[in-house]
């Protein structure tokens, strides 16, 4: 007697400061990729929880033994317990969508965990390691091609994915991109963080600051170009709260992405075929939680000027459009593929 | 709407092949061969494989002259006049296969990668170059990098090789003849550089090769120093090589390492500089095998690059980056067995 159960599409996009998961029930949901265990006794009492994970975790965090597991995108390479708080990560996740380790047995789970592209196969060996029992079957994408997918943007376009740990840049051409077709920076948003860090601590050596305060202020007052407000953080100085600006640091840290990601544009740029690169040019769009820096789309579109021009469109939703692309992908698939895709 | 349908239909198609071919192990589809191509390679590369690793035009100059000897080692003798009929027909063969305007391709020969050879820069009395206020000298840093390396690259399952592993002076073309013995697929020499213009910092990575750069001339003519070669020696001997499959392969896995290196550790060194990949001569390079490269990991001129190479972690990335460099290069090359998964034991043992 077979029992009948219920099928799961799942897309997630495995994100080195954020994680998200679409799934086909309805459900979506983000969470910061922060994993910790209680550090000891006391700890475990006071927070009542074997594994903290997202925000929570970072909240609790002087309890804990706290991990951030992926680094550029990638499940960071020789710590078991990195691995560990991958799944734990993996799970949580496929939890807020409706799938707990005790209801696992009434699902079948088909799901699509996309990873920065120009990602090994040794790292997406680690993926499918990690999403082992998760899962009944896997396909892993490249993250800007997840993306693409979703917008339904194939032809003569570039995505360019500005993520915390990586920005993957993607030229559709109606095919599944090649590895010529896709390039991975690791200038992102952590990147921005550690700059803005430097700036602000070189500029106020008294100030205490922390790498998690950092970026909370990117995230509320990233911008490039010129900005109408200053921004104005609160910092302990000699245990004193005091408001400090830091407009010209945050320019200066944002703005120091522009280069290597103009270089990478106009690089990809130049390998599309000649009749097509004007459209390409025309067609670029920035997801990711990074992509949402003002005025960004505005000054790569400057840094176009110099090949004939073109537009840039930063997606509306960027946190959820790497998950959305990989669900469109795990509801298209067909149900005799994903068998061939069993984990 | 339909196009895109079609497009996706297409991709999905794509998409999921690429996956199979994950879980089965395969490689991707356009690294694979055929069966038949692959017999035909086997055969084709076991003609001209000797011709093609010794560069065909030495092994033609070794039926007509006399190699030219570096000062102190004999002279290669020309063929007995008996086998003069045999080396003719064999030197046509292997002009047809190497003439100069006619690279070998190298793909024609999916080398694997299995084992590296670790080439510590300097040793002993040759300490390279180093800095007195932090005490730093370039033999100990590359001996340093490379233990590292080798953990790392151990840890992924590849044999490793080292030229050297303590404080010790090894001459630079016995490096190589370590490796040729040891059979090892690729060699990774490190060196950490010193640039006159202090404020000067970066990662560079050479194959082998001449130059017309003088200053590239120079950096050669100092790592080159207890050779006993001139760098007219290096000239002749390199106008041999440079069409074979082994010139190609060490500029593709030189390319691959430097791009590594300069990805992974400009986080870290944010003035980090992409000095590129050059061609220069090196002697330990010449006196391999295989594909060979030589890496300048850092400038030791430059005071915040010394100071971030006083630091173990700094050492470690470097390691970590030129792991990545090796392994990146080991999976376009060939099918390399990834790492035991856990996983698939377990599903067997059930």
């Amino acid at each position: 007697m077979s029992e009948k159960k219920e099928v799961l599409h799942v897309g997630i996009d495995l994100g080195t400061s954020r994680s998200s998961i679409s799934a086909s029930n309805g459900q979506r949901h983000v969470v910061e990729s922060y994993v910790g265990w209680p550090l000891d006794m006391v700890a475990r009492k006071v927070l009542k929880k074997s594994v903290l994970i997202g925000r929570e975790a970072l909240d609790n965090r002087s309890m804990l033994d706290l991990h951030r597991p992926l680094e550029q995108g990638l499940i960071k390479e020789g710590s078991e317990k990195e691995e560990a708080a991958v799944r734990e990560l993996l799970w949580h996740l496929l939890s807020l969508a409706g799938v707990t380790k005790e209801t696992r047995a009434n699902f079948k789970v088909r799901a699509v965990v996309g990873v920065p592209a120009e990602a090994l196969r040794v790292n997406k060996q680690q993926v499918r390691k990690a999403m082992q029992g998760a899962a009944d079957s896997l396909m892993i994408v490249s993250e800007p091609f997840a993306v693409a997918y979703g917008l339904e943007a194939l032809l003569h376009t570039m995505i360019v994915d500005l993520g915390a740990g990586t920005t993957d840049f993607c030229v559709m051409n109606g095919r599944l991109p090649t590895e010529d077709e896709q390039r991975t920076l690791p200038q992102a948003g952590d990147w921005i963080d550690e700059q803005l860090f430097r700036l602000v601590r070189d500029r106020n050596p008294q100030a205490s600051v922390s790498i998690h305060m950092v970026r909370t202020w990117k995230e509320e007052g990233s911008f490039v170009g010129n900005s109408k407000t200053p921004v104005i953080v609160t910092v302990p100085v000699a245990g004193k709260p005091t408001q400090i600006d830091i407009t010209n640091e945050m320019r200066q840290a944002c703005e120091g992405i522009v280069p290597p990601m103009a270089e990478s544009m106009l690089d990809l740029l130049s390998r599309v075929q000649p009749e097509f690169q004007e459209k390409v040019r025309n067609s670029i769009i920035v997801s990711g939680g990074t992509g949402l820096i003002r005025g960004l789309g505005p000054r790569l579109e400057q840094e176009l000027a110099a090949v004939g021009g073109g537009k840039v469109r930063v997606v509306k939703d960027p946190v959820f459009v790497g998950s959305d692309g990989g669900l469109a992908i795990a509801l298209d698939a067909p149900e005799n593929d994903w068998e061939r895709l069993s984990s | 709407m339909s196009n895109v349908n079609r497009l996706k239909r297409q991709m999905l198609r794509d998409l999921v092949r690429e996956n199979v071919e994950l879980i089965e192990g395969q490689p991707p589809r356009r690294e694979r061969r055929s069966a038949g191509f692959r017999l035909t390679a086997r055969v084709l590369a076991g003609v001209l494989l000797p011709f093609a690793l010794l560069g065909s035009t030495r092994f033609i100059s070794s039926f007509q002259h006399p190699v030219a000897a570096p000062p102190g080692r004999t002279a290669v003798s020309p063929a007995p006049a008996g086998r003069r009929a045999v080396a003719a027909k064999a030197a046509e063969v292997a002009s047809r296969f190497a003439a100069p305007t006619e690279p070998v391709d190298a793909a024609v020969f999916p080398l694997a990668v299995r084992k590296v050879a670790i080439d510590a820069g300097h040793g002993g009395k040759s300490v390279g170059t180093h800095t007195t206020p932090l005490g730093l000298v370039e033999k100990d840093i590359t001996l340093d990098v490379a233990a590292r390396l080798r953990k790392l690259l151990e840890a992924d399952h590849f044999q490793v090789l080292m030229t050297r592993d303590h404080d010790e002076a090894v001459p630079l073309e016995k490096r190589g003849e370590l490796a040729n013995k040891g059979s090892a697929d690729i060699f990774v020499s490190i060196h950490v550089n010193w640039i006159e213009n202090r404020k000067a910092r970066g990662v560079e990575t050479y194959f082998l090769g001449a130059t017309e750069d003088p200053v590239l001339t120079r950096l050669a003519a100092d790592e080159n120093r207890d050779s006993g070669y001139s760098l007219a020696d290096m000239r002749k001997l390199l106008d041999r090589i440079y069409q074979d499959v082994r010139h190609e392969k060490s500029r593709k896995l030189a390319e691959t390492v430097q791009a590594s290196l300069y990805r992974s550790l400009r986080k870290s060194n944010p003035g980090l500089e992409n000095r590129g990949v050059k061609a220069a001569p090196f002697i330990v390079l010449l006196s391999t095998e295989m594909p060979a490269i030589l890496a300048e990991v850092s400038c030791l001129s430059n005071q915040q690059e010394a100071e971030l190479l006083a630091k173990p972690l700094y050492r470690q990335y470097i390691a970590e980056a030129l792991a990545a460099g090796v392994r990146s290069y080991a999976d376009t090359v060939e099918d390399r067995p990834d790492k035991p998964d856990a996983s698939q034991t377990s599903k067997k043992g059930t």
